[in-house]
């Protein structure tokens, strides 16, 4: 059928004596949303660093389009064409909004150590740059300090960034998290709408969000998944219900 | 508009200028140039990228040694014009610090800062032994040559040299603040984590920001060497780095022009004060860690600040509350500069030795602002102490008169925030680097 | 076999030296996140504070009233300079404490000159301790190595075995959860910084009287401590013992040792091709012996960037 975007073959990672992730494997269709849910502690953010490449596998494989990408540094897997946003808003707090979208946009047209040219001269990346503002609704907020946006905005920001580098396989850590119904309602428009043509792996915690933007949710607990499938499939998997009432694990 | 016709009326001046004023004050020009463009060169990493090298002098050091040999070799031959000397001293400095970036920036925070003032150790302890580069423990020394049909035998034909090379690299590093590159370097500072993920190799970034501030810093050792001619081991000291980080953040950091403005007036007031005081470099520490506490922006800050009071309150409103300061300030300086005067008078062995010849209980008088003042006696602590509590007095006043002024602003006008509190947000944002490197 | 038993002794000796300065800046930077620029002036301070009270109260008295003395200044640094500009982060911090170290240095030359002044152990105490190889070891440096080994286990005991200890270990790595638990971690900030200062000034009083104290010798040896925590790790007391003790070492047996890069070539039969090229091969390495710490930094963050036995990133 469809063709793996990305897949994880069983991955293992350890702090010392505490192991968090038990040997995962998951599968990334092409073109699909994909949602990861679990507990508080299960290990989803830990997860996502392994694939972004801020932490390194104990165990397994990681593949991104066929090619093997465990243990690679971030920037390396973000130029395969990977895009993440961070569950703690992460931008450029000192700079503008512009500036900071323009950064982002700017990496893929290779202008890291141009020293000749002023960059608000060059067209086609204030283009892009506007378009992304526009996109998440932060036109007017243009010419703000990052740092100065409303929670909500800044979350937009951060997703605008992610989405600057058009990657083929996104990365959202709880893009939700602190929102208010409407703020969310938006945001899922948006992420329906951005994510289109591209493959999505998202991790949030309200419920309603995951049923209704996912093609397929993985439940994680204590470090494995226990159930992979569709939205309906997991509703009525006897062993998500368990971890998730807390009737004890593997009972 | 009006920003370009300031600068332009400014470098006009400066080209002016020879024809004003005498030989030695060209001459303390000249080095005020020289250390406003190593200020501006080390702002790169520092203020820009947000990476506090405590190493600078070495770049510095290599860049004038560079130029020497360059001299010694192609200048003599006429190969290289002099005017294209220090263009040696810049790309030295520029190789060795590629290589000495690629070490420092592998680690951020404190660590980089370790690492950068070691580095320039490093060299500090292997030049006295190396006689073919450094010249031992004499150093070296060369000549300019007349070249393109100048003599090169002035401080005029110097001052000129020193200036466009000058206002070349400071034109360039300014316009590199707009660039791609600029703009990169803004975002390591501030986040250099988020960097990553978007793709960027933040290793050689860092390590091509400090290669192109050790360039610049370079080239001002290279105009150093065209003007005094020699250079030995000890311009690799720690003093010409703690200098060079001292007149940055005096000027201050956040803005452009800040550490151009702290190297220039420091660099000028060294030069007045050298023949006045023994102690400039304790009151040069006392200035910074005056602006460190109290006022982090720097010159430029302050400025700042009092700007935005000018354009809030009127004259009539603030003349009570900077006359206050303005007493304040001069009273807590005389009585600080009065202590340390005398204290040094005092201490100074010439003076021991007198005293001891005039026997117990005899003190000799001291000569200080122009009158006589005799340590046996009661005046001599009082005035001090007085100057002193009086100064701290006016102080108490001016702050009391400030937050009357807010006082009766807020309670006209809605939402007016303290200029103090501003300024203090900006350099917050600026100072914050990781310096646990802990994850 | 005389060389390097003495060698051994010398650079023990040191190291233990280095590590008694090191351990209070370790200490603070572990626990404050502030890295002490001036924590080397503290050192000095103690040497300079010894030398003024000898005269009146003798060698001994002196030390200890010293090292009180220097503590007391570390508390007012923190209490008047440090906690004032918490706020501003890290790198305001540490730009601080680099302004503090360099009026510190400043004011000492103010008092007591440019030069090295004579600071010298008491007559009572300069004779041998024993006879090796037909040298004489002088006491005093077996005294220094004594007083070293003293603080460390006391140090470490205090960290390992008091209720205090417990805290202030807790402190370093989480000092909110502290905060939390109802313990004041200001004070306990300032307490360290204070203990941190005073034993540099101990090591200064003591050292100071055996080595030079000179207004450069803050600066000389706190580029040598921050050799010495780069290279141990910082925050990790162990590290710093153990990094101490390699650089004290080096230090002292490189002294002795005439061997350049051109007895090496001679080895292979190139000896005069590289003596002729001169410079950097000809460097004999007790000329050398200021340098390799620093090398040694260099190749420690080549191969493990945090440090001997600092956390990996």
């Amino acid at each position: 059928m469809t063709n793996s975007a990305l897949s994880l073959k069983s991955v293992h990672k350890s702090f010392d004596e505490a192991h968090i992730i038990r040997g995962v494997d998951l599968e990334l269709f092409e073109g699909e949303r994909h949602a990861v849910i679990g507990p508080n502690g299960a290990g989803k953010s830990t997860l996502f660093h392994l694939i972004s490449g801020q932490l390194t596998p104990c165990k397994g494989t990681i593949k991104l389009q066929g090619q093997t990408i465990q243990g690679m540094s971030p920037q390396y897997i973000n130029r395969k064409g990977l895009g993440r946003s961070f569950q703690i808003t992460n931008i450029f707090r000192g700079l503008s909004v512009f500036e900071n979208v323009q950064i982002a946009v700017s990496q893929r047209r290779g202008l890291q150590f141009t020293m000749w040219k002023l960059i608000d001269r060059i067209g086609r990346i204030k283009e892009e740059t506007d378009e992304l503002l526009e996109h998440v609704r932060l036109t007017t907020r243009r010419d703000t300090l990052a740092g100065e946006l409303s929670y909500s905005e800044q979350r937009a920001l951060e997703i605008s960034m992610t989405l600057a580098s058009d990657p083929q396989i996104i990365l959202f850590d709880e893009p939700m998290a602190g929102m208010s119904h409407e703020e969310t309602d938006y945001m899922i428009a948006l992420i329906r709408e951005v994510t289109k043509g591209r493959s999505l792996l998202i991790v949030e915690h309200d419920m309603d969000v995951v049923f209704s933007l996912s093609d397929r949710i993985s439940v994680l607990v204590y470090g494995k998944l226990i159930a992979t499938g569709t939205p309906e499939d997991i509703r009525n998997d006897p062993l998500v219900q368990e971890a998730y009432l807390g009737e004890g694990v593997g009972a | 508009m009006k920003k370009t016709n300031i600068i332009i009326i400014f470098v006009v001046l400066l080209f002016c200028l020879p024809a004003f004023l005498s030989h030695s004050l060209v001459n303390a020009v000249n080095q005020m140039l020289i250390a406003a463009l190593f200020a501006c060169a080390f702002n790169l990493v520092c203020g820009q990228g947000g990476m506090l090298s405590f190493g600078h002098s070495a770049y510095f050091g290599i860049g004038a040694f560079a130029t020497l040999h360059a001299m010694g070799v192609m200048g003599a031959e006429g190969i290289m014009p002099t005017p294209f000397l220090p263009v040696a001293g810049a790309l030295v400095g520029f190789s060795v610090g590629l290589i000495a970036g690629w070490f420092s920036t592998k680690r951020t925070g404190v660590y980089f800062s370790m690492i950068t003032l070691a580095l320039a150790e490093l060299l500090h302890t292997v030049a006295p032994h190396l006689k073919g580069i450094f010249g031992g423990e004499a150093g070296l020394s060369g000549m300019r040559m007349p070249s393109l049909g100048i003599s090169f035998g002035t401080d005029i034909h110097v001052y000129y040299l020193t200036l466009i090379w000058v206002l070349l690299a400071v034109g360039f590093l300014y316009f590199l603040t707009f660039t791609p590159f600029g703009r990169l370097v803004f975002a390591l500072r501030d986040n250099s984590h988020r960097l990553r993920f978007l793709g960027y190799n933040v290793h050689r970034l860092g390590t091509m920001t400090f290669a192109l501030s050790a360039m610049f810093a370079g080239l001002a050792g290279g105009l150093q060497v065209i003007s005094i001619e020699a250079s030995n081991y000890t311009v690799f000291d720690m003093h010409l780095s703690a200098e060079v980080v001292l007149n940055t953040y005096i000027g201050g950091v956040n803005v452009f022009i800040g550490p151009l403005l702290g190297a220039a007036v420091m660099t000028f007031m060294g030069n007045a004060f050298s023949d006045l005081t023994r102690n400039w470099l304790l009151y040069k520490g006392v200035i910074f860690i005056l602006f460190m506490m109290f006022m982090p922006t720097g010159i430029v800050g302050f400025f700042q600040i009092l700007f935005t009071i000018f354009r809030k309150y009127s004259l009539r409103i603030l003349s009570p509350f900077l006359l206050l300061a303005s007493i304040a300030a001069l009273l807590l300086g005389f009585s600080t500069v009065y202590t340390v005067e005398m204290m040094q008078r005092v201490l100074s062995q010439d003076y021991q030795m007198l005293a001891q010849l005039a026997g117990a209980n005899v003190w000799p008088a001291i000569v200080l602002f122009g009158r006589e003042w005799f340590p046996g006696t009661g005046l001599f602590y009082v005035v001090p102490v007085f100057l002193f509590f009086s100064g701290l007095a006016a102080l108490k006043l001016a702050i009391i008169k400030w937050h009357k002024i807010k006082d009766n602003d807020e309670s006209g006008v809605s939402g007016a925030t303290l200029p103090e509190k501003s300024g203090n947000d900006v350099s917050e944002q600026n100072c914050e680097f990781n310096a646990g490197e802990k994850v | 076999m005389e060389y390097f038993t003495i060698s051994l002794f010398n650079g023990t000796i040191y190291g233990l030296l280095l590590f008694m300065v090191s351990a209070g800046l370790t200490l603070v930077f572990g626990m404050m996140g502030v890295l002490n620029f001036a924590h080397a002036s503290f050192y000095m301070v103690g040497a300079y504070f010894a030398y003024s009270l000898q005269k009146v109260f003798g060698f001994w008295p002196a030390i200890i009233l010293s090292t009180l003395l220097v503590g007391v200044v570390g508390v007012f640094v923190e209490r008047f300079f440090l906690r004032r500009v918490h706020h501003y982060g890290h790198a305001h911090e540490l730009l601080l404490t680099f302004g503090l170290s360099y009026i510190i240095a400043e004011l000492v030359k103010l008092f007591y000159g440019n030069y090295p002044i004579n600071y010298r152990i008491p007559e009572s105490l300069n004779f041998a301790a024993f006879q090796i190889f037909g040298t004489n070891y002088p006491v005093y440096r077996l005294i220094m190595g004594g007083i070293s080994l003293a603080i460390f286990v006391l140090v470490y005991l205090l960290l390992t075995r008091t209720r205090v200890g417990i805290v202030v270990r807790s402190a370093i790595y989480k000092p909110h959860m502290v905060a939390a638990l109802g313990h004041n971690v200001p004070l306990v900030f300032m307490s360290v910084f204070g203990v941190g200062a005073a034993l540099a000034g101990l090591s200064g009083a003591v050292a100071g009287a055996f080595y030079i104290t000179s207004p450069n010798m803050a600066l000389d040896l706190g580029i040598i401590v921050f050799v010495v925590v780069v290279v141990g790790g910082l925050g990790s007391l162990e590290g710093a013992m153990i990094a101490s003790i390699i650089i004290g070492l080096i230090s002292s047996f490189a002294v002795g040792i005439d061997l350049s890069l051109v007895d090496v070539f001679t080895l292979f039969g190139a000896g005069e091709w590289a003596s002729g090229i001169g410079g950097a091969l000809a460097l004999k390495i007790s000329s050398l012996s200021a340098t390799i710490p620093f090398l040694l930094m260099l190749i420690i963050l080549l191969i493990r960037p945090s440090g001997l036995m600092g956390e990996k990133e």
